[in-house]
């Protein structure tokens, strides 16, 4: 075990080129023992591949990782590594024809399952039944299941949420909570704001295959507003977006849409003085809160990444790589470029 | 320790019943067909046939019992139906657990990559030991059904010769199933190539030009058809067989190693 004893998991230049995208560019953190570090970045930013790279999966083309002492480029020390960890994939691809219970069965053999009856009666797979037979909330809970089992002393998971009903999801979350407050330290990825600003004790953002900012969580939120869609009159609509902290307001045929970073009082009241049709206010895309307020610096990242692209004779801008690696967010940064 | 194997062979044990029933009801139909043959001049009907056909079907003695079990159920079966299969499935064995992500699950144990493709090899061992160890004697009573009777000892190594051919093939598989992504392309590249060697192997053996070619296939290695009339078989040639099976299973492995899943 060498060094870094307060750090589970260290990241140095990590680099992953995958030829036609380099997936990380000389991503570096370092995530705290005994903390929840949230993983965020929009679909596509490379996310998966920081993870996959900590597992081994992948080869990094530059830089290393350590993760819990072992260097990922040396799979002896990464294998013996791997008995205290637990991992969970975004897909779960467990094998279909065997019942929850086998599954867990081989992961113990392999493992460990000290933790095994705890976690079941918390989450609840129907482990007696043939995995194929499972929605995809039950495959999200066995896998939780398989990923603590051994009581690991750092927990990897790539967008650990998706497809778990809000309940659960709010267990999962006190869960994750109790694992930090008994020593475990967790690292997960997610797109979704929300899920972070529940439990997440500090914050990577990842974007265009590098890390962007690693702030205080209360702080991005507080900085990332609202958004806020209303359906009202073209008059209505004027008021309301003169609002103090209405942010990029766009228009469509019933109304308009615009992120909000100004006081929701001030918000509501407004609206309650027009004759508004539908409202809905909720998180803000976390590619909006990147495009609003990581503002100039952004802005010209794109505007490099762009012409680097021209340079490439690369007409079409759907790599996306400078807006986070979203198709459409692709076509905007080109628009915005041009 | 040999988790995977015990798990990934309980996995194959259905697959295996399968095979193993479906192989057996085939031989039993084939001693079933000899016995009605009885006393029809059935070799009259190959003599026509060009000797590349007659060598490539293994077609010796079809009026013996073990004759016609040679041609009809080894060289049809084994040498050829059971080689592809057995190619075909171990084309699937990584690939499409790459495909379908579960390999990011099994990679997250404690094992190195060169253990769980061994591990997950050596559980093929469940349905090529299943076919011959129950194939054997189902094919053993039938032919005593009939009121024929086989040599035991040429039968049990008819059937012990051709676990180290199944291997090579379902190394060949092994190759192709850690280099290419697709289960669906490796399947079929590692069963296509058995039958492309075997195909070539018939051509050429006939003949004298580039007769060296045939040795590449692992269909020239195991005969079963001399093997069930006289006893007769080369040592040498499991041997190759062997020799080939270590060196597909360490080019397998360094190319799992290599790779990115």
């Amino acid at each position: 075990m060498s060094g870094e004893p307060d750090h589970p998991l260290v990241v140095e230049d990590l680099t992953k080129d995958f030829g036609s995208v380099v997936a990380n560019d000389a991503v570096s953190f370092a995530v705290n023992e005994g903390e929840v570090f949230g993983f965020l970045g929009p679909n596509g930013a490379g996310k998966s591949t920081t993870i996959r790279l900590l597992l081994g999966l992948l080869k990094p083309t530059s830089g290393t990782a350590r993760v819990l002492g072992a260097d990922i480029r040396d799979e002896a020390a990464l294998t013996e590594a791997k008995r205290r960890i637990g991992y969970l994939p975004a897909t779960l691809g467990f094998d279909e024809e065997a019942t929850g219970e086998a599954v867990l069965d081989y992961h113990g053999a392999m493992k460990g399952e000290r933790r095994r009856e705890e976690l079941l009666e918390l989450f609840t797979p129907p482990i007696e039944r043939p995995i194929r037979e499972y929605s995809t909330g039950n495959k999200r809970m066995l896998g939780l299941v398989q990923a603590f089992m051994h009581d690991p002393d750092l927990v990897i998971m790539d967008e650990p949420t998706a497809g778990l009903d809000p309940l659960k999801q709010e267990a999962f979350n006190e869960f994750v909570r109790d694992e930090r407050d008994r020593g475990t330290t967790v690292f997960f990825s997610s797109h979704v704001l929300s899920e972070v600003r529940r439990i997440c004790d500090r914050v990577g953002i990842l974007r265009a295959g590098s890390l962007v900012e690693l702030e205080n969580v209360e702080a991005l939120l507080h900085r990332s507003g609202k958004r806020v869609r209303v359906h009202a009159s073209d008059a209505a609509v004027t008021a309301i977006t003169d609002l103090d902290g209405v942010v990029d307001p766009e228009r469509f045929a019933a109304g308009v849409q615009f992120i909000y970073a100004g006081d929701v009082t001030a918000l509501l009241r407004e609206l309650a003085t027009h004759d508004v049709r539908d409202v809905e206010i909720g998180e803000p895309p976390i590619e909006d809160v990147f495009a609003h307020y990581y503002g100039s610096e952004e802005g010209d990242r794109r505007a490099r990444e762009g012409d680097q692209r021209a340079e490439e004779g690369d007409g079409r801008t759907e790599t996306g790589e400078g807006s986070g690696g979203s198709a459409e967010e692709g076509d905007g940064a080109g628009a915005t470029n041009a | 320790m040999l988790e995977t194997v015990r798990y990934e062979g309980r996995r194959r044990l259905r697959g295996a019943a399968i095979l193993t029933a479906g192989v057996g009801a085939y031989a039993g139909f084939i001693v079933w067909y000899f016995s009605v043959l009885e006393g029809v001049d059935y070799e009259d009907v190959f003599e026509d046939l060009p000797p590349a056909m007659v060598e490539a079907f293994g077609i010796e003695n079809l009026s013996t019992i073990e004759g016609f079990l040679g041609a009809q159920v080894f060289n049809f079966v084994w040498l050829l139906g059971l080689g592809l299969y057995f190619a075909y499935v171990a084309g699937g064995t990584v690939a499409r657990d790459i495909e379908t992500e579960r390999m990011d699950l099994l990679l997250s144990f404690p094992v190195t990559r060169s253990r769980l493709l061994v591990e997950k090899f050596a559980a093929l061992l469940v349905p090529i030991i299943a076919v011959n160890a129950l194939g054997g004697p189902i094919i053993y009573l039938f032919v005593l059904a009939v009121g024929e009777t086989v040599p035991l000892d040429h039968l049990f190594l008819a059937h012990l010769l051709s676990v180290p051919f199944f291997l090579v093939c379902a190394g060949i598989g092994l190759v192709f199933s850690v280099a290419v992504d697709r289960a669906a392309i490796a399947e079929r590249g590692a069963a296509g190539t058995v039958f492309l060697l075997y195909l070539v192997e018939s051509v050429v053996g006939g003949a004298d030009a580039y007769d060296w070619i045939q040795y590449l296939s692992p269909t020239q290695y195991y005969e079963p058809t001399p093997i069930l009339i006289d006893g007769s078989y080369e040592l040498i040639d499991s041997a190759v067989l062997l020799v080939a099976l270590v060196g597909l299973i360490i080019l397998s492995q360094a190319l799992f190693e290599r790779r990115d899943i």
